[in-house]
């Protein structure tokens, strides 16, 4: 009955308003901050390099920052001698202690990430290796303590490579720890070597040479030194593209007509034409799920950046900011893309969500170039030109934060390529 | 006539009804007991309370009602012989004694009056007290039949009534609901200042948490996660956001801090789609 | 002496092993038969006295590659010179200034020569006697300011006999 409807309404409504009501406050937005971390001096360590190295490594990232301790006297060795009012007054919100303990030729190193807030350990681990595998332990605990903290797996312990311009006669492809360290040199060229690419199953690196007065593509085996030309074709042979599984490489051959994309297996055979066009098309990359080529063409006018499915001939345009848009990588989870934009003159890093189609410029410029992901998608490696004849390589962390140098000596450092997690 | 006595009736019926269940409800509902299961042990004052001296009254000492009595002692010539005064002598001793003795038996038997009549006064009192609270419960009880029975029969006029007098800073309702938004946007304001979304990667993600607060503005425990936004280190750093805004700034009066004390937070780090 | 040998091959095997890959520079292309008949037949002494013919560069403006008007002539020249001589074979070698992409660079380079190129299969230039090649901004001058650039964007037209 209505009446009784009516009746049990407002009981219901009564009943509601006799239980505690909560307040709710709504907070949007936030602002995208490095945590601040106080990375202290390993106990019983004599050079010093262990918490360097992880202050280094967590710095660069663009997630944290380090609190300057110089003016601390004495550091904790473990979370009991932690004094956590000290801590927070000194407003670090992570804390990371150690002690190294010297074994004859080998070093036993124990680390404590603390949540300075929280007055609790977060997580703690033993390394033991020998004395010169410091750096190496010390990039292992970057590691744990960057996905601890961010959930992705940290990067601290990959390579990188990288070519030399050296007093205007030499060059040479090099590759070296992620910071810089252990530099060594796996070719030597009287010629420019440009377009390095480090295969996904990191056991080779594939690059263009001009040792034949023109370029050609060399893959060469790390860990044997073997090199492989590959691809030798009339005309040019350049830009070569590892498919994700390392099987196939995408490259660019002219015969005696303007830039086109091929594909061949990664031994140089099979050659097949993957895209016909009357304009230029070079740079191929792929996607990370191998379904889909991504390159640049001045199809449109000026070079702009392109996608095109591997099933069908279609080629759809994926940059539409600016005239001049090149050098794309995909990032490892496919979602974002970053590339090369010239804006009033200023080549500068960008990524462009491939969903939002947002474009956010990571770098100011002025002439930067060969941008790529690294293996956890968080940074970006690249090569900046500076006045006079010099250039180096950077990274560029994702939300723009920081961008720190990589430290491989003065020479003209350019064309970076970065292994991927296993190598 | 006979359908509007059947309405009648009907009305009637569900009137003493809708009074009744009023009642069972306010009875159920109504904290009998001033307990606040969500507080700690320790009490909280706003400030040092007086001292009440609310014992009886001290013992008076027993010496400031005593009758000193008077003893007269005639001095008379001693005609008969001292044997007879001496008797004459111990008899008055005596009967002074005697006197003495029922002299503080009837002030012992006053003492016990007065006690006994200031207990009976205290018990009065006390029944009087009961009495009065009592008294207001009930007032209470029909006050809030009152109030409900309103708001269930005028609900609409009501909410007319609240829209038009929003504006109307004279009423005592609505200046107390804009102290409540003002610290409600101080407390957003803070912890949004230190939310720190880096960690939240790029997506549209939301995450609420539950604070409990004391009157000082701190955390009366660690914030409980109601709903996570999928990505723990980004319910991390909200959580370690709120850790830094203490001390939350609170008011100070008791009955607006109150509907603060327990808070749901509701965040959406990386803003909402436009 | 044993001392010598073993300290020489000690070092040598040292040595071996630091070494990282040296390169042999490619054979340059050369050009095989007595030098009077191949005068003769390929004119060398117009090709290298010639107004027109000794001029080898074509400029272009930046990210453009077609040959503009005040290039015709040489264009011209040298296309009427490769279809009179079918033993003659030219490269036409593309280059960039230093900002942008190297690859970019590499086929913008390449563009100017095709485009080069394809102006002299106008004048009747035969393609088999042409080759087009980049090199991109690896020859550019990388300190280069404002019109000094310009010098970088070209097309070389060199001979294989020279």
């Amino acid at each position: 009955m209505k009446l009784i409807k009516f009746f049990i309404l407002n009981l219901c409504l009564l009943a509601i308003t006799q239980t505690q009501a909560i307040e709710v406050i709504d907070i949007l937005g936030g602002k995208a901050n490095e945590l601040s971390v106080a990375v202290t001096p390993f106990v019983g360590d004599e050079t010093n390099n262990i918490h360097n190295v992880i202050k280094s490594d967590l710095t660069r990232s663009g997630f944290f920052r380090a609190i300057n301790i110089d003016a601390v006297k004495s550091f904790p060795k473990n979370i009991e001698d932690v004094d956590f009012t000290f801590w927070s007054a000194l407003k670090s919100e992570l804390l990371i202690i150690g002690k190294v303990e010297d074994n004859g030729d080998q070093i036993k190193v124990t680390y404590d990430l603390v949540d300075v807030f929280k007055e609790k350990l977060i997580t703690t681990l033993e390394f033991i290796g020998k004395k010169n595998q410091d750096r190496q332990i010390a990039h292992q605990i970057s590691n744990l303590v960057y996905e601890k903290i961010t959930g992705t797996p940290g990067v601290f312990h990959t390579r990188v490579a990288f070519v030399k311009k050296i007093d205007n006669k030499k060059f040479t492809l090099n590759v070296s720890d992620m910071d810089g360290y252990n530099s060594k040199a796996v070719v030597t060229s009287t010629q420019p070597i440009i377009s390095t690419r480090w295969s996904p199953d990191g056991e080779k690196i594939a690059y263009v040479s001009f040792e034949k007065k023109k370029p050609v593509i060399f893959v060469q085996n790390l860990k044997t030194g073997e090199r492989k030309l590959v691809a030798n074709f009339k005309g040019n042979n350049s830009a070569p593209a590892w498919s994700p599984d390392s099987k196939k490489l995408a490259i660019v051959l002219t015969y005696n007509a303007n830039s086109q994309i091929y594909l061949m297996d990664a031994d140089g055979s099979n050659i097949k034409r993957l895209i016909r066009s009357r304009s230029i098309d070079t740079e191929p990359t792929w996607s990370p799920d191998g379904k889909s080529i991504f390159f640049v063409s001045d199809r449109g006018g000026g070079p702009q950046i392109y996608k095109m499915n591997l099933d069908d001939d279609e080629a759809k345009r994926v940059t539409f900011e600016g005239r001049y848009n090149v050098s794309p990588r995909l990032s490892p989870d496919g979602k974002l893309l970053t590339f090369i934009t010239m804006e009033q003159g200023s080549f500068r890093v960008a990524v462009q969500n491939l969903i939002s189609n947002q474009v956010m410029k990571l770098t100011v410029g002025k002439n930067d170039e060969s941008p790529i992901f690294s293996p956890n998608g968080h940074m970006i490696l690249y090569s900046r030109k500076l006045q006079g004849e010099k250039a180096e390589i950077a990274t560029v962390s994702l939300n723009g934060l920081k961008s720190v140098k990589i430290d491989v000596g003065k020479e003209l450092t350019q064309e970076p390529t970065w292994s991927p997690f296993d190598f | 006539m006979d359908f509007d006595s059947k309405i009648n009736q009907q009305s009637n019926f569900f009137t003493i009804l809708i009074h009744l269940s009023l009642i069972l409800f306010i009875i159920i509902s109504f904290q009998w007991s001033p307990k606040n299961p969500y507080f700690s042990e320790v009490e909280l004052w706003d400030a040092v309370p007086t001292v009440t001296k609310k014992s009886a009254a001290p013992p008076k000492p027993q010496s400031i009602k005593k009758e000193t009595v008077v003893k007269k002692v005639e001095t008379q010539t001693p005609k008969n012989t001292s044997k007879e005064a001496e008797i004459n002598l111990k008899k008055k001793k005596q009967k002074a004694l005697e006197d003495k003795k029922k002299k503080e038996e009837q002030i012992k038997k006053v003492q016990e009056d007065l006690l006994k009549q200031e207990q009976i006064k205290q018990l009065q009192n006390q029944l009087l007290e009961a009495e009065k609270i009592e008294k207001l419960q009930n007032e209470l009880l029909e006050q809030e039949l009152k109030t409900a029975e309103q708001e269930i029969i005028t609900e609409d006029k009501k909410q007319t009534k609240r829209i038009a007098l929003e504006g109307d800073k004279d009423l005592e309702a609505g200046r107390n609901n804009g102290e409540l938004d003002k610290y409600k946007a101080l407390i957003q304001q803070k912890i949004q200042q230190n939310v720190n979304n880096n960690l939240c990667g790029l997506d549209f993600l939301s995450l609420s948490f539950e604070i409990s607060l004391l009157p000082s503005g701190e955390l009366l425990s660690d914030p409980l996660l109601k709903e996570s936004s999928k990505n723990p280190s980004c319910d991390e750093a909200v959580e370690r956001a709120i850790f830094q805004s203490e001390p939350l700034p609170v008011p100070t009066d008791p009955k607006l801090f109150a509907k603060l004390k327990k808070l749901k937070l509701k965040f959406y780090p990386n803003g909402q789609p436009q | 002496m044993k001392k010598s040998l073993v300290y020489v091959s000690l070092l040598s095997a040292l040595m071996a092993g630091c070494s990282s890959t040296p390169l042999n520079d490619a054979a340059e292309p050369g050009a095989a038969g007595t030098p009077n008949s191949l005068e003769e037949s390929l004119s060398l002494d117009k090709l290298r006295s010639d107004s027109l013919l000794t001029q080898r560069s074509v400029y272009f403006d930046f990210d453009k590659y077609e040959v503009k008007p005040e290039y015709q002539d040489i264009v011209n020249a040298h296309a009427q010179y490769v279809a009179d001589h079918p033993n003659a074979k030219v490269t036409l070698k593309g280059h960039a200034d230093y900002r942008g992409a190297h690859e970019y660079n590499l086929a913008l380079g390449q563009k100017r020569s095709v485009s080069v190129k394809g102006a002299m299969n106008v004048s009747g230039a035969n393609d088999d006697q042409i080759e087009t090649v980049s090199y991109g901004e690896e020859e550019a001058n990388q300190n280069c300011q404002g019109n000094e650039c310009s010098q970088d964007r070209r097309v070389v037209i060199s001979y294989e006999v020279e």
